[in-house]
């Protein structure tokens, strides 16, 4: 911004932008002082951290091929997001206690993603168009100052972004995700993404998942992928998977979500597919009751198939205990497991991973209550079709790693 | 010239809703209560216990026409558990029994919590008054469910009757006492360590004036009242300058034992709420019932920890 830009902004604008560069003494510096300052830091053509690769840190199984094209990939994003908001104009945004918002709007909107009201909950706009470690400091401070509303289920598009810009590390340098098929996401309205289960340790898919549809697709809408209720007892985790985006799985939560046309990420396998050892990798285990497939007729939401290649073998399971599951139960009987996966791995592996979408199944009756045995065929029909594909992607590879 | 009577006349929300009807024209107002009124107001007072019969033998000779019933606060620490039990459930056995026989009365107003929600590891995020209620934990939940199912029966059986319950988020403000608001406003407050609850909150300015709706525009129903939006504990505490004193559980409910026996005691049912969270769907208020709370939850912590004026009076 140049003088004549910077003079059109109110003293409190100029002070939060000298806060974002960190200028020494503002406090004590009047408007025009500021101005001077400001233009004298902010002349210059900022260079763009990416512009300049830094050194790169090797990883122990990932070649370096593979790392120049997720850089690649990784600026591609970043040009992507970049058109979402506007430089140029701030947010005018005032709290009830007296704190401009100062960060770029929205493109066609009059303030930020984190104040404008269109999709706020649905479509993550970087909240300062981009992401990258400098902006943390602009980010945990709406963080601290809570200048902005959680959704419903508890969403906190602060924490969401963080967690967006750390986990994108490991999708694109260290799983170095492919995708297919995104065009099979709607790009307005509600879905639900039904995917195959698995991990062991930690929910990588469900993870990945996210990242795939706010990476790949063509507005970043974020998957509300839900969680058992073991995530509602366990310490840290509890609020964690909530700010994250992540909604606990119960219908009310589900169709709430869907009713304001959310996408809904769905794993039906639940536990059964999270632990399975290693030899039963990828044979795709009952999906439950069939309740999603109930709840997409009641709301009338079309289902997308999602076959998942990578996960069961992060953490490969040489076996699943049930006694290891007594001793937590008996240790903590708040606790509902029924299996524990052992694995010999503490770090996960360098797997190379698939997601492949597949094209969407539209509901039948929109509004009706399918009967029992209709819900348990449609749900057998989801799983045979994300099996095959399974099945296909495994053929078509070498080994996990290539 | 309606005549209106309010029970829990001693609470600072009762005391304050009698001020505010006396206030407008063509209304008397009987205020009932089994302790003395903390607020001041020129109405005449009984003080009665709601689960004796001279309490109905009033009603009958009152004979109103609108019955506010506020005194459903949790005073097991006042009275005891079973005191406090007896007198709301036997309590409204013989209030709404009373309403039955009275056929001038057209609507009551039932103050209910959002407490009859519970909080737990498996209740849902979003609570809605049509979603199936859970297994009863705390007796205070049961004794809501139980006056709820009251008030329903009574307009089931009689026609001239029409209820209105309305479901509160807990009431936070700069002069409300009551231990939830006490608790948040301790210099350093404990938490459960890992634990970071959704809450919503309502202000007091805008509890009174739900009532008020209510009692002016007799919409039917239940419905849930909490100010826009919900809140992580944190960042309550963050807004109000607090600073949280993360504790591991037994830890945690030692400090709430000790801070008990300096003046705050914290419910059941609240406590329930420290851990897992209770936010409700308000849709209804807003759509049905046409109530638009002025501050929201953000606005009312803000007011709450006194960092800004609630604007009432501007």
């Amino acid at each position: 911004m140049n003088y004549d830009e910077l003079s059109l902004l109110r003293k409190p604008e100029l002070l939060n932008r000298a806060r974002e560069i960190g200028l020494r003494g503002r406090s004590k510096m009047t408007k025009a002082e500021l101005i001077e300052a400001l233009v004298d830091v902010e002349g210059g053509e900022e260079a763009s951290s990416l512009d300049e690769p830094g050194p790169m840190i090797p990883i122990p199984g990932v070649s370096l091929e593979d790392r120049v094209e997720a850089r690649g990939r990784r600026i591609d994003l970043y040009d992507r997001l970049a058109d979402l908001v506007d430089q140029e104009k701030l947010c005018r945004w005032r709290s009830i206690e007296g704190h401009v918002c100062g960060l770029p709007v929205v493109r066609g909107e009059e303030a930020c993603a984190l104040h404008c009201d269109r999709d706020r909950y649905d479509t993550a706009i970087p909240i300062t168009g981009r992401l990258g470690f400098d902006t943390w400091p602009t980010l945990l401070r709406h963080l601290h100052l809570a200048t902005y509303d959680i959704d419903a289920i508890g969403l906190d598009p602060v924490v969401h972004e963080m967690a967006w810009h750390m986990l994108n590390g490991i999708y694109y340098d260290y799983f170095r995700v492919e995708v297919e098929g995104i065009e099979n996401i709607p790009m307005d309205g509600p879905a639900m993404i039904v995917a195959n289960h698995g991990g062991a340790a930690l929910p990588y898919d469900a993870a990945m998942l996210a990242l795939a549809v706010l990476n790949e697709a063509p507005r970043p809408r974020r998957v509300r992928v839900s969680a058992t209720e073991i995530f509602n007892m366990l310490p840290w985790v509890s609020h964690m998977y909530r700010k994250v985006g992540a909604v606990y799985a119960t219908h009310e939560d589900a169709r709430h979500l869907l009713e304001r046309g959310a996408l809904l990420g769905v794993f039906p396998e639940g536990e059964s597919g999270f632990m399975k050892p290693v030899w039963q990798a990828y044979h795709v285990q009952r999906f439950g009751r069939g309740g999603f497939v109930q709840l997409a007729e009641q709301t009338g939401t079309p289902i997308v198939p999602v076959a998942i290649l990578g996960a069961e073998e992060v953490h490969p399971a040489v076996a699943v205990s049930k006694r290891l599951a007594q001793l937590v139960r008996f240790i903590f009987p708040q606790q509902r497991v029924e299996e524990i996966a052992v694995f010999l791995n503490p770090v996960p592996l360098p797997v190379r991973w698939r997601i492949r979408f597949l094209p969407p199944v539209m509901p039948e009756n929109p509004g009706v209550e399918p009967d029992p045995l209709r819900m348990l065929e449609r749900s057998e029909d989801i799983r045979r079709s994300v099996q095959t594909t399974l099945d296909t992607l495994l053929a078509a590879r070498g080994t996990a790693f290539s | 010239m309606r005549r209106i009577l309010v029970t829990g006349a001693a609470t600072r929300t009762g005391g304050r809703l009698i001020q505010n009807l006396e206030r407008t024209l063509d209304t008397r107002v009987f205020a009932v209560d089994d302790l003395d009124p903390v607020e001041e107001f020129s109405s005449p007072f009984e003080r009665l216990s709601l689960d004796q019969l001279s309490f109905a033998r009033f009603l009958l000779d009152v004979k109103p026409h609108t019955v506010v019933h506020l005194q459903t606060v949790d005073r097991s620490a006042l009275h005891g558990a079973t005191r406090a039990h007896e007198e709301s459930t036997v309590g409204a056995q013989a209030l709404f029994g009373a309403i039955g026989r009275c056929t001038t009365i057209r609507h009551v107003v039932v103050k209910s919590d959002g407490a009859i929600y519970g909080a737990g590891p498996r209740s849902p995020s979003i609570l809605s008054t049509d979603s199936k209620q859970r297994r009863s934990s705390s007796r205070y939940q049961r004794d809501l469910e139980q006056m709820e199912t009251f008030v329903r029966d009574v307009a089931e059986r009689h026609d001239h009757v029409d209820y209105t319950i309305l479901r509160l988020a807990p009431i936070f403000g700069p002069t409300i006492r009551n231990p939830l608001s006490a608790y948040l406003t301790l210099p350093g407050v404990p938490t459960l360590l890992g634990f970071d609850p959704r809450m919503q909150l309502i202000s007091e300015r805008d509890a009174l004036d739900v009532f008020l709706h209510a009692i002016d525009n007799p919409v039917p129903g239940t419905f849930n009242v909490a100010g826009k939006g919900q809140l992580y504990l944190s960042r309550i505490l963050r807004l109000g300058r607090r600073v949280p004193q993360p504790l591991p559980k037994r830890a945690f409910h030692a400090a709430l034992r000790g801070i008990a026996r300096s003046g705050i005691p914290l419910e059941k049912h609240t406590i329930a709420m420290l851990k897992h969270g209770r936010v409700m769907d308000t849709s209804g208020m807003q759509d049905t019932l046409g109530f638009y709370p002025f501050l929201s939850c953000r606005q009312t912590t803000m007011v709450a920890y006194g960092r800004v004026s609630d604007g009432f009076d501007q």
